[in-house]
């Protein structure tokens, strides 16, 4: 007879059970279950009659030896499986099983109870993943971990703790060796009063950034951290991290060193650098600018507009610069520039502004780059005068070489003809009259030869050296000269020049130039008229002017105008008139930094005006 | 021996004058010889032959560097001078100036007259080619 388990009066017993549990009978129909386990899988009542296989048809297959031999009373655990509830949901179970005997203690069946560990587990797979996330964390940012036993001395290292001091995977530390791998000197002996103080006082660390030598022996910054743990008010041990922040501080030094180096570099530059602001208040100087502008600390300037520092005037027009490049951020380079500060002295700069760029491409500031072309400016100014000089002398020099040219070239032809005609002429009378002209054009020669070395002779000499000469005394000096020549010519002068009047000039230069226009203006006296010179002076603008008045021919000066000073050319049909005198009276007051005027009216007279440079 | 009618020799130098008178004689035959001291006296006298219809020179010899009148002056009057005869014009200088070469080139080119440039010396082989009439 099949032994039948009597349901009907504990099915109601087991419907109570606290634990979710079903009766199995040895075809592994579930005959009976508890109100828990119906309210995991099924509340339908019919499900009660359903072969276990049937109800979980992806686990039971593998329980069925399991149950075999829990029916031959020999039950064996189940182990962990996950099973779907009513709602689809996963849980996990702990299986067991125990035989069901009926009152004749045979065994009828089985009886399995479920351990719902659903939580467990997923605390287990949370911990699992915080673990990996931990792990993975500290692989990311190198942050290891560390744990001191102290009761132990024992000394953990995690995976990083180890990458970082690059030792083996399987490599132990201790407390002694660890401290070791902090470099010599500040970063061994910050570490060790660290540990010492959190074992002995319980004081946490962090922050610390010190330097460690790894097995390897590479050098590397690490930031150290460590907290003391206690169990039950007494400290057990240590806890801390060590993070890898080589990169970083190496960053950070190379920026550092960046800085330094650029900060040496602008403040050595020999050119003024700064940056202004938006508002053109300056944020950066360096030291040239600093000098510039007469204070010994950056501070002094910072902030500082430019019309705080320069007169209104050109700081409005710096600023309207300035906005300009901000505006536009076209750079302005190498402009030349007039800078004049409140004390009023000027400076002229190459300056150039430039627009500082944030990351939206807008402008922040600018940086200001000023050469100071002051002494530079000043030599180009030089040497422009000396090129001045330089082309005045030289076409002065062309001038003379084609005038000394011309005269001597017109001599030697005329002696050349003249020879040439003595060679082939028979007439004695003829023969005398060419020696004459020989003789003639040889004295013409010297005479010429001599009037150039008059020129030459002031234009080069370089040193000139003027005195302070009383004028109107000189003018009665000269007139006593020419007495004779005077009287013969009935002239007359009248010296109206004040009598402590003093010009400064080359002594012999002014006996030439009084004499010369003074025997010009007899020479070329109106036939109709006695010749009447009057001679005055003033002083005008650094000048002693002397005006020398005649009442003479007059000049064309229309005509003559241009040629009036040149060598050779004489402008009246007189047999006195060389050409020379005015040339090298000019030439003589050019020497001495003066300058000439004239006017004049035909058949009234001639009015010279010689202007004696009363500085140099 | 060419036969030309007038010659004027415009020079202030007496040499030069004497000189040029002695080549031309022995060279070619003429009429009359004229010499002026500057560009001036010369340019009134051919005034005075032009209004008392008597021929003017048909040869000038013309020297540049003058007083009063220097020869570019004394050029550019004649030039304006009615005058519908080519005239032989030869400027003699001992200039070596450039602009004096630059100056002839120019009156040279604006000018039915013939103008010649010659530097000094003058030679009778010189005088013999420059002194034919236009």
């Amino acid at each position: 007879m099949i032994k039948v388990p009597q349901t009907s009066s504990t099915s109601y017993l087991i419907r109570q059970l606290p634990t979710p549990t079903a009766f199995i009978d040895t075809n592994y129909n579930i005959v009976h279950t508890s109100e828990k386990w119906m309210n995991i899988f099924n509340n339908n009542e019919s499900y009660n009659t359903a072969s276990l296989f049937t109800a979980f048809p992806n686990l039971s297959s593998k329980w069925k030896k399991e149950l075999e031999n829990c029916f031959k009373g020999n039950p064996q655990p189940m182990g962990i499986h996950q099973a779907k509830d009513i709602d689809d949901q996963d849980v996990w179970f702990e299986w067991s099983n125990a035989p069901w005997y009926d009152t004749n203690e045979n065994i009828i069946g089985a009886i399995i109870q479920l351990n719902n560990i659903t939580d467990s587990v997923n605390n287990e797979l949370e911990l699992n993943k915080k673990n990996l996330l931990l792990k993975q964390q500290a692989e990311i940012t190198k942050i290891g971990q560390w744990e001191y036993d102290i009761l132990d001395n024992q000394l953990t290292w995690c995976t990083t703790t180890k990458a970082i001091h690059e030792v083996p995977p399987h490599f132990t530390p201790n407390i002694e060796n660890a401290i070791h791998y902090f470099k010599e000197g500040h970063s061994r002996n910050a570490i060790s009063m660290a540990v010492f103080e959190a074992q002995n006082k319980g004081k946490a660390y962090s922050n610390l950034k010190l330097q460690i030598i790894t097995a390897t022996g590479n050098e590397k910054w690490v930031m150290a951290g460590g907290k003391p743990i206690y169990h039950k008010g007494e400290l057990i041990g240590l806890i801390g991290t060590i993070q890898d922040i080589h990169d970083q501080v190496e960053a950070d030094i190379k920026t550092l060193d960046n800085e330094k180096l650029l900060r040496t570099l602008i403040d050595n530059l020999p050119v003024n650098v700064y940056i202004k602001d938006t508002e053109s208040r300056k944020i950066l100087v360096n030291k040239a600018e600093c000098e510039f502008l007469g204070v010994k600390n950056p501070e002094d300037l910072l902030g500082k507009s430019d019309f705080e520092l320069y007169p209104s005037e050109s700081a409005a027009r710096s600023r309207e610069e300035d906005l300009l490049v901000m505006n536009t951020l076209k750079p302005i380079i190498g402009k030349e520039t007039l800078n004049i500060k409140l004390d009023g002295k000027e400076t002229s700069f190459l300056s150039s502004k430039i627009p500082l760029l944030n990351n939206k491409g807008l402008a922040y500031g600018i940086v200001g780059i000023s050469l100071d072309i002051t002494k530079l400016k000043e030599k180009e100014s030089e040497l422009r005068n000396i090129i001045n000089i330089a082309s005045i002398q030289n076409k002065k020099l062309l001038n003379f070489a084609h005038i000394v040219s011309h005269n001597l070239r017109s001599h030697s032809a005329n002696f050349s003809m003249l020879l040439d005609f003595l060679k082939t002429e028979k007439d004695e009378d003829e023969k005398n009259r060419i020696i004459e002209m020989l003789t003639n054009a040889s004295n013409n020669l010297l005479e010429t030869l001599d009037s150039l070395n008059d020129v030459i002779t002031i234009n080069t000499n370089t040193n000139i050296d003027k005195k302070n000469i009383n004028l109107h005394n000189k003018v009665i000096t000269i007139n006593q000269h020419l007495t004779g020549y005077l009287l013969n010519n009935r002239a007359e002068i009248k010296n109206t020049i004040p009598e402590d009047f003093k010009i400064k000039s080359v002594p012999t230069y002014l006996d030439g130039i009084l004499t010369n226009f003074i025997t010009n203006a007899v020479k070329f006296k109106h036939p109709d008229r006695n010749s009447k010179i009057t001679l005055s002076a003033i002083k005008k603008n650094n000048y002693s002017i002397l005006t020398i008045a005649d009442n003479g021919l007059g000049i064309d000066l229309e005509k003559y105008g241009k040629k009036l000073f040149g060598m050779y050319k004489t402008f009246h049909d007189h047999k006195d008139a060389r050409g020379i005198g005015l040339y090298i009276t000019k030439n003589q007051i050019d020497a001495m930094n003066g300058k000439i005027e004239v006017s004049s009216e035909i058949g009234m007279g001639t009015e010279f005006k010689i202007f004696f440079n009363d500085k140099n | 021996m060419t036969k030309i009618s007038d010659i004027t020799i415009i020079d202030d130098d007496p040499i030069v004058v004497f000189g040029l008178r002695k080549l031309i004689t022995s060279t070619i035959k003429c009429n009359s010889i004229e010499s002026y001291g500057n560009g001036l006296l010369a340019y009134d006298a051919i005034m005075k032959k032009l209004d008392d219809k008597q021929p003017i020179p048909k040869v000038i010899f013309l020297d540049i560097n003058m007083p009063i009148m220097d020869g570019w002056e004394f050029l550019e009057a004649f030039l304006k001078l009615p005058i519908t005869d080519k005239i032989k014009i030869n400027i003699i200088t001992s200039s070596i100036d450039s602009f004096d070469k630059k100056q002839w080139e120019s009156y040279k080119n604006k000018s039915h007259h013939v103008i010649t440039f010659n530097q000094k010396p003058i030679n009778k082989i010189k005088i013999e080619e420059i002194t034919q009439v236009a």
